[in-house]
């Protein structure tokens, strides 16, 4: 078989898993994706090699450090055959890398069928605005495309044309609070929950603006809150963030629903706290802890030989994502995570080695030399 | 002409640092056992490092030339840091060149080489717990930036301060050298990466090769034999935790993006990538082929302390034109600068 033949035979396979038509376990399909990236990605194989393990379990799938996102191209195809393209967060030398998708097919499938699962309760009408900057086009932020798909998905009578200042509502003065006002008004109006797609930053921006100022929204309503801070705002502890958003909405904290996601991931996390949303009814969590869907899983490594940790303790997760066919099915991130009931609990990033002295702190040791 | 009883502060620090080389007396070998503790170098690696970088016999023009750069000060504080144990001399020197009255915070990772070194040059300087600077004093302070960005907010006004922070060294070598050059360069280029296990913001990460990929393969080939070779003369010492974890990403993101070779218990990577990794302590190095290798290290001036360099000199003055901060040196001294002054010349 070619190696779209393959790709797509991957990915109609990993569809069909997320949508339980699938007689095929996660482990055969984790395995198969990597034979395949061994196959046609000699950065995959060469790290394969590098790591001395035959890939017969799925905890032998050797992640890819997001680093080399940065470094090298990360997928099985040619450039010409970039359906879609998501840059990563920039380092502050410049460095950025691309998460490349051959088709969006499966992003759309897996995003979709896991966000409405998480984040829509009852089958009211809905309005979703963003408190992130407009989508651009073509799109180089996964976030802002996923959020653009959930505004075109989760309502009913969505515009096509959403790239609009009423949807998305953060520019470079900040966070569009009159915007947002009449959105939730709107929605007050139209008997209909609103649904925030936020940034944290974003959030934090919103909270310092208002002063404690509450804004009006319908009860129902749910704000998805994600990613750090990335010295774009204070910082806020993730609980008293979740606390004073619910207050400044008006809605339960646990209407406040965390997502975890990463530019070279295809798939999401997300707390299982929304009542009456079927991702609450199925795992019934709680804040703080982050659900993985089927078709991913994420393994908790010791740092220093990437093996896995015992129930319970602290590791960096290693990420596999079926989603991911085209470029990395086994991520390898450094951000601390431990597997409790429920999901997986997220503990801040692996801090790096503490520099001593006067060597380079290699805090984020990516040169660039052009 | 320099200040003569600067010289004379002096004198008993040189003394001092002369008799701690003498590894076959009880004083010498007390100080290794000390270093090795409190350094996680390997025994050799202390012998190996104070033989090649402790500055006990400086010339004449390297005092003059200290001295004479060193301004004076009502008090002189010095901030040591714990990387690289033998730059404590160098500090303190400074901090005497500048005051008769010099006030000493050793690192509390590595509070060693300065009590070593009071031990013979007693009265010279104090060793403090907390340094207290008033208007009029300097401060002398090396560490990392963040270290030094803290120190900086709570000085009061009126301290002069010299701030030496984080850093790295890289080695150029020009694409027409003979190989037989090549491989003696590379021999010398291996005892500079394995001094301090790397530590040192001399240290070398990157060696930057004039030619294609295939001869920068070749050199990277030959650096990781070299490498293995010292290796078994001068063990690699301990590392801790978090430098071995940075360790194992370097090695996954090398082996993803280019080519990684084993080199004793450290590794060489190298690629062809504009945009590449900055390797981790512990004898690891880059080698990045280039056609132009002062444009290539335009972006990463400001990091770069020391430059070993082997080719034609219109490239080294290139080099030193572009890299005004750096200390410019033969393969085999990037860790032994002149003793004339700080060990880099950056504007911080």
């Amino acid at each position: 078989m070619t190696r779209n033949a393959r790709s797509d035979a991957l990915h109609q396979a990993v569809r069909a898993f997320a949508s339980g038509q699938s007689t095929r376990s996660f482990s055969d399909l984790a395995l198969e994706i990597a034979a395949f990236q061994r196959d046609f990605s000699a950065g995959f194989e060469r790290l394969v090699t590098a790591r001395r393990r035959a890939l017969k379990a799925v905890e032998d799938i050797p992640g890819v450090p997001c680093d080399a996102f940065r470094l090298a191209r990360v997928a099985v195809h040619p450039e010409a055959e970039d359906q879609l393209r998501f840059g990563t967060s920039g380092t502050t030398s410049g460095a950025r890398g691309w998460h490349v998708m051959r088709t969006a097919e499966t992003y759309r499938t897996l995003a979709l069928n896991y966000g409405r699962k998480a984040l829509l309760a009852g089958s009211g009408p809905r309005r979703v605005v963003a408190l992130a900057p407009c989508l651009d086009a073509p799109p180089s932020s996964s976030l802002g495309y996923m959020m653009g798909m959930f505004m075109l998905d989760f309502e009913p009578f969505a515009e096509a044309e959403i790239r609009t200042s009423e949807r998305w509502l953060l520019g470079d003065t900040g966070v569009d609070v009159a915007g947002l006002e009449r959105a939730a008004n709107l929605a007050r109006e139209g008997g209909e929950a609103l649904l925030v797609l936020a940034t944290s930053f974003a959030l934090v921006g919103l909270l310092d603006v208002l002063e404690g100022r509450e804004l009006s929204v319908p009860g129902s309503s749910v704000v998805m809150q994600t990613g750090g801070f990335k010295g774009k705002s204070r910082e806020i502890e993730p609980n008293e963030l979740r606390q004073s958003v619910a207050q400044t909405f008006g809605i339960a904290p646990s209407h406040v629903v965390s997502e975890y996601g990463m530019t070279e991931l295809t798939s999401q996390l997300y707390e299982a706290t929304l009542p009456g949303s079927k991702l609450e009814a199925e795992r019934q969590g709680t804040a703080g802890v982050y659900c993985e869907p089927p078709w991913l899983r994420v393994i908790p490594v010791d740092p220093i030989h990437l093996e896995p940790v015992a129930q319970g303790e602290i590791g960096i997760g290693r990420i596999i994502d079926l989603g991911n066919v085209d470029s990395a099915v086994a991520i390898q991130t450094q951000d601390r995570v431990r597997r409790v009931q429920g999901g997986i609990q997220l503990l801040g990033r692996a801090p790096g080695a503490t520099p001593r002295g006067c060597s380079l702190a290699i805090e984020e040791f990516l040169a660039r030399t052009t | 002409m320099s200040d003569p009883n600067s010289r004379t502060r002096i004198e008993p620090l040189l003394a001092s640092a002369r008799a701690l080389k003498d590894g076959s007396t009880e004083r010498g070998k007390r100080a290794r056992e000390r270093l090795v503790a409190s350094s996680g170098l390997s025994l050799e690696g202390v012998n190996f490092a104070i033989s090649r970088c402790l500055e006990a016999e400086p010339s004449e023009q390297e005092l003059e030339a200290l001295i004479r750069s060193t301004p004076s000060a009502q008090v002189a504080h010095v901030l040591l840091s714990a990387n690289v144990f033998v730059a404590a001399h160098r500090a303190i020197a400074i901090g005497l060149a500048a005051s008769e009255t010099v006030h000493v915070r050793a690192s509390r990772r590595e509070p060693e080489m300065a009590e070593l070194l009071l031990e013979g040059a007693t009265n010279s300087f104090r060793l403090v717990d907390e340094l207290t600077p008033h208007s009029g004093d300097r401060l002398w302070a090396y560490g990392s930036d963040a270290t030094l960005e803290q120190v900086a907010v709570t000085l009061p006004p009126g301290v002069a301060f010299h701030a030496h922070g984080s850093g790295f060294g890289v080695a150029v070598i020009d694409g027409a050298l003979p190989d037989s050059d090549v491989n003696e360069l590379l021999s010398r280029l291996a005892e500079d990466i394995a001094l301090f296990d790397q530590r040192g913001c001399l240290s070398p990460r990157v060696v930057l090769v004039g030619t294609g990929l295939n001869q920068a393969q070749s050199i990277a080939r030959a650096l990781a034999t070299e490498l293995t070779r010292v290796e078994q003369r001068i063990p690699r010492g301990r590392l801790a935790a978090a430098e071995l974890a940075e360790i194992t990403t370097f090695h996954d993101t090398a082996s993803f993006a280019g080519e990684l070779l084993p080199a004793g218990l450290g590794y060489v990577s190298v690629a062809e990538s504009a945009t590449w990794s900055i390797p981790p302590i512990g004898r690891n190095i880059h080698v990045l082929p280039t056609s132009d290798p002062v444009k290539s290290l335009t972006s990463l001036r400001p990091m770069i302390t020391s430059c070993a360099f082997a080719g034609a000199a219109a490239l080294r003055n290139a080099l030193r034109a572009a890299l005004p901060g750096a200390r410019l040196c033969s393969f085999g001294n990037m860790q032994a600068p002149a003793f004339d002054g700080p060990v880099d010349r950056r504007d911080l």
